[in-house]
């Protein structure tokens, strides 16, 4: 068996230990077309940050793919997939036979189409050679264009350098993605107790300079700085599947079975570049975050390695760390009334809660738990996760999930009604309790 | 394995676990003044129930961590934090079904239960005066219905 992986990112690697964990021999070569392996790219702003030097960045050990006996292709751009000969070709001209194929190519940062976006001093931040030329560019004063987790952590990381820095979103709130309103707004304190100047419901219109940036011109303003983030999002990156004929699903990423198997025999697809079922909208979405990409990649590698294992799908997963200074947690649906993909006629309703310094929320959908936002304590929020993962309804359950006195053991009989939701392993740990 | 049939819910496995465990000074006395106060890692829950880490076998805080700092001893099995590389970024605290992992924003790291791995033997279950918990190979219960 020869098994080819595109991509080297969480989704690629985690695949590589799965195929391992059954297949020890056959041969694996990973194609990935930027030279830094084995990074983790949540962490590029704590590295711009210095808060982490480029070793800590790692997610895995440096000799990870002498362990896996893994054929790394570095820098190398996987060109176009041959579907009918099972070959990969790569730019450098070269082509690889395989037998099963990941494609784990992650998605391409959205580059708006504004007027002078191809000034100097206008950066990304997807990759370590983005974050390394950040990194490196002197500047005093930034403009960070998009308020998400990338563009918030960007923000936080210039100005722990000594920047004066501006984030521009063009929503009415901070982490649009994440929060409601009311989170948004004591997230938005935070950023703004920390120094940073936020500008909420304004585009960029134009960016403005002699070779280098120097101006972000708004609706209603004009933004002085030497250098501006563009974070307004990742799009997958699908082009290499599109050019072999693989099946884009409607939310335009690479349309997977629960078997992570694309529409052509033996060619998987997993991780940010992949649209797989969404537990809590139930229907296709494409769940960019990191849990997923390492999940996703498992399920493919096992069934690439011939173990039938199906996913059950994914849902979204957000954790406000330490870096920004509040913890807060939000997964699922952020709103009921604004759940655009879902069924119409269902009954939603909104639990809240909301103290001096908390916010709890949580979102029902025909009394089954499709969202959750903890700002404040969040320590049982995996609690909430499995209760949204097993579709559970939890109509008699609200007061101990509104409750601070929220455990694992008052939760049980609940968890054991649907007992038959979790697979074999997942019931073993709970059984392993000893009860 | 614990035995909820002998647990009283008497709290000496959270004082023990809170002392021995997390605190600096290792005595009680001090150890409840100490400031950031120590957290343990074993949680008396529901009426008579000591929750620890379960060392889960498909481990959702390994998959959730973003930088290899929740690790597995491959001669154990045992997961625990790897303090040094910890960022608080809380995804494991998100993962974890059982909602043992405690998120200590002032030491910036993530705390868990690692089965006393340096030091032999678990002291919850050293110390348990009824010996609800203790430390046993695990049985098969997967085909038992629960």
């Amino acid at each position: 068996m020869r098994y080819v992986m595109v991509g080297g990112s969480a989704s690629a690697i985690s695949a590589v230990e799965a195929i391992r964990s059954i297949d020890k021999d056959s041969s694996i070569d990973l194609f990935s077309d930027e030279a830094t392996p084995l990074f983790s790219r949540v962490l590029l702003p704590y590295y711009i940050a210095e808060e982490l030097s480029k070793p800590l960045l790692s997610f895995r050990s440096a000799d990870f793919f002498e362990q896996n006996r893994v054929t790394p292709h570095l820098g190398v751009k996987v060109r176009s997939i041959l579907a009918n000969s099972k070959t990969i070709q790569t730019e450098d001209g070269k082509s690889y036979p395989y037998d099963k194929l990941l494609l784990a190519t992650g998605g391409n940062p959205i580059i708006p189409p504004i007027r002078g976006i191809e000034l100097q001093g206008i950066f990304p931040l997807k990759t370590m050679a983005d974050a390394e030329k950040i990194y490196h560019f002197k500047a005093k004063r930034a403009v960070v264009i998009g308020a998400g987790s990338v563009g918030v952590e960007s923000s936080i990381s210039l100005k722990r350098r000594g920047m004066e820095v501006t984030l521009l979103e063009q929503l009415g709130q901070v982490l649009p993605t994440v929060f409601d309103e009311e989170a948004a707004s004591v997230v938005q304190k935070r950023i703004e107790e920390l120094g940073i100047t936020t500008i909420l419901g304004e585009k960029a219109l134009q960016f403005e300079g002699n070779g280098q940036v120097k101006k972000v011109i708004t609706e209603s303003r004009v933004i002085e700085c030497d250098m501006v983030i563009i974070a307004v999002g990742i799009r997958p990156a699908i082009e290499l599947a599109q050019e072999a004929g693989i099946e884009i699903g409607s939310t335009g990423g690479i349309k997977v079975n629960p078997e992570m198997m694309t529409s052509i025999a033996d060619i998987y697809a997993s991780g940010d570049v992949a649209e797989t079922y969404d537990i809590t909208r139930d229907s296709p979405w494409v769940n960019a975050i990191w849990p997923c990409a390492v999940e996703q990649g498992r399920i493919a590698g096992l069934n690439m390695a011939g173990k039938r294992v199906l996913y059950e799908g994914s849902f979204r997963r957000n954790s406000i760390g330490n870096f920004i200074g509040i913890p807060a947690i939000s997964m699922g649906l952020i709103r009921a009334e604004t759940c655009s993909t879902c069924e119409g006629g269902e009954a939603f309703q909104e639990i809240k809660k909301r103290t001096k310094e908390t916010y709890k929320k949580l979102i029902l959908k025909n009394g089954r738990l499709v969202g959750v936002i903890l700002v404040g304590p969040t320590q049982k929020a995996g609690l909430y996760q499995i209760l949204l993962k097993k579709k559970m309804v939890v109509t008699d359950y609200i007061p101990l999930l509104m409750s601070h006195r929220l455990n694992f053991m008052d939760l049980l009989p609940l968890i054991r009604r649907y007992a038959d939701r979790f697979t074999k392993t997942e019931y073993k740990e709970i059984m392993d309790t000893g009860l | 394995m614990v035995d909820k049939n002998k647990c009283t819910g008497c709290h000496q496995c959270e004082l023990w676990c809170g002392t021995e465990i997390a605190s600096v000074s290792k005595e009680l006395y001090q150890a409840i003044h100490e400031t950031p106060q120590p957290v343990p890692r074993v949680f008396v829950e529901g009426k008579n129930f000591a929750l620890q880490c379960r060392h889960c076998e498909e481990a959702p805080c390994l998959e959730a961590c973003p930088n290899g700092t929740m690790r597995r001893d491959p001669e154990t099995g045992l997961v625990y934090v790897y303090e040094p590389t910890c960022i608080a970024c809380w995804m494991c605290v998100m993962a974890c079904p059982f909602g043992i992992i405690t998120p200590s924003s002032t030491l910036k790291v993530a705390i868990k239960c690692d089965r006393c791995r340096n030091m032999g033997y678990p002291i919850c279950a050293e110390v348990c005066p009824t010996q609800a918990i203790r430390l046993e190979e695990r049985k098969d219960y997967r085909t038992k219905a629960f």
